[in-house]
């Protein structure tokens, strides 16, 4: 077991630089750099000369990468290149508000797909689970920026319950976002929840025709027995990798949904950040994305691990 | 809050773009030679505002590096006009008028200028206006380590040593060439008046003499300004005005029509859009008439390019009532192939117009049966793939083949313009003639998107700009119409409207050229 993590967690420092490096050179492939970006199309050839050795951009790209790698090592993620300020402080703070938006819809969108994925598995082929399966499918094919707009229409325009956009910016305290991050929850759950209630459902159903809990019913077990004790665990299982990539996914690039309604969160600091070419602000959301990406994987594995007697015990002990 | 378009993807700004050509203005003789008066917005409603309120402004943001200092290419543009005086401003008839200087004398040889300045006029901080602030703003322009725009403007025909005071309220200007126009130059937006000494601090301080003073601003962020009560001028209706930067173009219009702001600035509504806010019934579209003007740059350096009779034949190859219809949906007016507009004083009522023969015929006698090339467009306005297909589709009866390419919006105007032989872009019109001529169409100017060189064309500007009789200067700037539309390169099929959102409560919402009324707008009484 020691191994299986020992392994695991190699693995994922390198998934975590392996990201890095790619987004590094993708940013080095994309026409301009944050000098020209900064001063605009009016700049003179010696301005934007001047500003790339301020930043530090005329050294070849290879060793600005390790010089930028030995520092974040250290915990150095260094400046902006564009407004002078810590990365390390602009992240942090759009993570927390993204951090906000992210658990409002891990934990409703969680629950409420567990929920209906399984009465969906349970009521296999009857109108529960024929609209369930329905509005999933919807959910999965509609793009979130139409759910999104569609949300704003309803609850922001027709019926003004909720702010159609974050307007207090980047510094938005709690109380600026608590009635603003209803809406984007809301649009990020519709996508985020078609998944899981279809997984759930399949592993619902799969659980449900496999023997032992046939056995558990004939046995005489209460409903409400067999489904905690012997469906559900075996039916979350499959489940959580799909959760897992889901949390990865949203903590990573909300970045449409963001958009649409303006809120400060990371996924608007990544494409003002890509606009402007500007790299530590770039590779540090990356490696915070990254970092998640494989956190929430190696949490599926061992709540996996947890849940299923047969990896515990692997064959090998023979 | 100008007439300019925003980028819908974010802070690299058109205006960085103009900035440098920041208007040269319209000499106050135009409007005296019986001009017709600028485009002015329409639309919008008139009446009674009621005193005080707060007026809710959602914009672009720029990036984190904005500044409130006027002269930086990165200026907050959307704060400058309220909270800062220029010496002379631009009226809606394109007419140079009095802001902080009260008159002006030009000498016999357009050579020393000498302005004559309002007195009383106290800064935010209670300090007084006097000549050297002036001084002060426009050596802080020239100043390399400022990189504004505005310097390679101005700096043809001044340097900071050669303007001085002979008394608190009297500045004068010797330059360095003759400009019968210079003041035409200041007009600009990077040309706002800022305190003496106040070049390290006036980027947060926003320190001016304006309508408005400022109470907080954060970059790319909110802010918000007051009505300063001192100001010389007509004071303005409204308490405050509070700004919010909103990235995405839909999400400021959702915020409109959700009510969370009333005035959405630097946004060009495409005319779907346009048409879901006319519907609305909190807001509401206002239209400024031939704002803006599309032109499709073929560059003279290119291969393609380089003979002029080829770029002629382009010039007759499309059918404008067609591309006029499919790209703006006819909100505008057909410019064939004049990139100066018709409100201009000097405009020249001559073009090329469609005549796919005469183009076949060009090209054949230059041994081509069929002209193949690639014309480059982008998301970054809404107009320009419209009009990159429609030209396709046009062009082809002249057996012109253009292949549309996208290009990612962020970089179309540093990697796509001036460097691609075709390729769609678009100005804010309401630029002077002498600055639209000198430019964007003279030998080796920053913005000479058509890499166009001819010496003939250059000194015919050079005369004009010499040239105090206005009679003359008018014949002179017509001769360089003359030359630029039959040798130029430059199709401008259209001049287009703009289009602005606004929330049914505003009133007497007004903006032409780079002013907006910051004095008569306010809220429904």
């Amino acid at each position: 077991m020691l191994t299986f993590f020992a392994k695991r967690m190699g693995w994922s420092v390198f998934t975590v630089l392996l990201a890095t490096v790619l987004v590094f050179s993708a940013i080095q492939s994309l026409p301009g750099d944050a000098a020209s970006q900064i001063l605009g199309q009016n700049a003179t050839p010696s301005a934007v000369a001047t500003m790339r050795q301020q930043l530090g951009l005329d050294e070849p790209p290879v060793s600005r990468f390790f010089n930028w790698l030995g520092k974040a090592l250290h915990g150095d993620f260094g400046n902006s290149l564009v407004g002078g300020g810590s990365v390390a402080a602009e992240v942090g703070s759009a993570l927390v508000n993204t951090s906000l938006l992210a658990g409002i819809t891990i934990v409703i969108g969680i629950l409420l797909s567990l929920v209906l994925g399984l009465v969906a598995g349970l009521t296999r082929d009857r109108w529960p689970d024929i609209s369930i399966s329905t509005l999933a499918l919807v959910g999965m094919s509609v793009p979130e920026f139409v759910v999104a707009t569609v949300l704003v229409l309803l609850f922001s325009i027709y019926i003004p319950i909720f702010p159609a956009v974050v307007i207090a910016g980047q510094n938005a305290s709690l109380a600026d976002l608590l009635p603003s991050v209803w809406l984007p929850a809301g649009a990020l759950i519709c996508v985020l929840a078609a998944y899981i209630i279809r997984m759930m459902r399949t592993s619902v159903i799969d659980v449900m025709d496999s023997e032992f809990v046939r056995t558990a019913i004939l046995k005489g077990n209460s409903t409400s027995r067999v489904v905690f004790k012997h469906l559900l665990p075996s039916a979350m299982l499959p489940t959580l990798n799909v959760i897992a990539m889901n949390i990865a996914w949203l903590i990573g690039g909300v970045v449409v949904v963001e958009s649409i309604f303006n809120y400060p969160g990371i996924g608007t600091l990544m494409i003002r950040s890509v606009q402007t070419r500007d790299l530590p602000t770039i590779l540090l959301i990356t490696v915070m994305s990254a970092l998640t990406y494989v956190v929430c994987n190696l949490l599926a594995d061992f709540a996996a691990f947890l849940l299923n007697p047969r990896l515990r015990y692997p064959r090998s002990s023979k | 809050m100008d007439s300019r378009i925003e980028a819908p993807t974010g802070w690299l700004s058109r205006r960085t773009l103009l900035a440098g050509s920041a208007l040269l203005l319209a000499p106050a003789v135009l409007a005296a030679c019986g001009v017709s008066p600028s485009p002015s917005a329409t639309g919008a409603a008139t009446g009674v505002a009621r005193q005080g309120g707060t007026l809710r402004i959602a914009r672009p943001p720029a990036s984190k590096a904005e500044t409130l200092d006027p002269a930086s290419s990165l200026s907050a543009y959307e704060y400058l006009g309220a909270l800062y005086n220029r010496l002379v401003k631009l009226s809606a008839k394109g007419e140079i008028v009095p802001d902080l200087a009260e008159s002006w004398t030009l000498s016999k040889d357009a050579m020393t200028w000498t302005f004559v300045l309002r007195k009383g006029v106290t800064w935010h901080d209670g300090k007084p206006f006097t000549a050297q602030d002036v001084i002060f703003s426009i050596q802080h322009i020239l100043d390399p380590a400022t990189k504004s725009p505005q310097a390679g403007v101005l700096s043809p025909f001044v340097d900071g040593n050669s303007i001085t005071a002979p008394d608190a309220n009297t500045v004068v200007f010797a330059l360095k060439s003759p400009n019968a126009e210079f003041a035409s130059l200041l007009t600009g937006y990077n040309c706002y008046i800022i305190p003496s000494g106040s070049a390290a601090t006036i980027g947060t301080s926003g320190v001016g003499t304006g309508p408005f003073k400022l109470k907080s601003f954060t970059a790319a962020g909110p802010g918000v300004i007051l009505r300063n009560d001192n100001y010389f001028g007509d004071k303005p209706k409204l308490d405050s005005i509070e700004f919010s930067s909103i990235a995405d173009t839909q999400a400021r219009v959702n915020a409109l029509l959700a009510g969370q702001v009333d005035l959405v600035a630097q946004t060009n509504l495409d005319f779907a859009t346009a048409k879901t806010v006319s519907a609305s019934s909190v807001a509401t579209v206002s239209s400024v008439k031939n704002a803006q003007w599309y032109p499709v740059p073929m560059l003279n350096t290119s291969e393609q390019f380089k003979d002029a009779d080829i770029r002629r034949a382009f010039a007759h190859a499309y059918n404008p009532d067609e591309v006029f219809k499919l790209a703006v949906q006819g909100n505008g007016t057909i410019a064939h192939n004049n990139p100066v507009p018709p409100t201009e004083a000097y405009h020249l009522d001559y073009g090329l117009g469609y005549d796919p023969d005469k183009s076949k015929a060009l090209l054949k006698a230059k041994g081509f049966d069929h002209f193949d090339v690639p014309i480059y467009t982008s998301s970054y306005d809404p107009v320009l793939s419209p009009l990159a297909l429609a030209l396709q589709s046009s062009m082809k009866a002249a057996n012109i083949n253009l292949t549309v390419t996208n290009s990612p919006a962020d970089s179309y105007f540093t990697d796509v313009w001036m460097k691609k032989p075709l390729m769609t872009t678009y100005w804010y019109t309401g630029r002077p003639i002498d600055q639209l001529l000198n430019q964007i169409f003279r030998t080796g100017s920053s913005y000479n998107e058509t890499a166009y060189s001819n010496a003939t064309f250059d000194q015919t500007l050079d005369a004009a700009r010499a040239t105090v009789d206005d009679g003359k200067r008018k014949t002179l700037y017509q001769d360089a119409q003359k030359i630029l539309i039959d040798d130029g390169g430059s199709l401008t099929p259209f001049f287009s409207d703009r289009i602005t959102g606004l929330s049914k409560k505003v009133v007497n919402y007004s903006e032409h050229g780079f002013e907006f009324d910051y004095i008569n707008i306010g809220l429904l009484a």
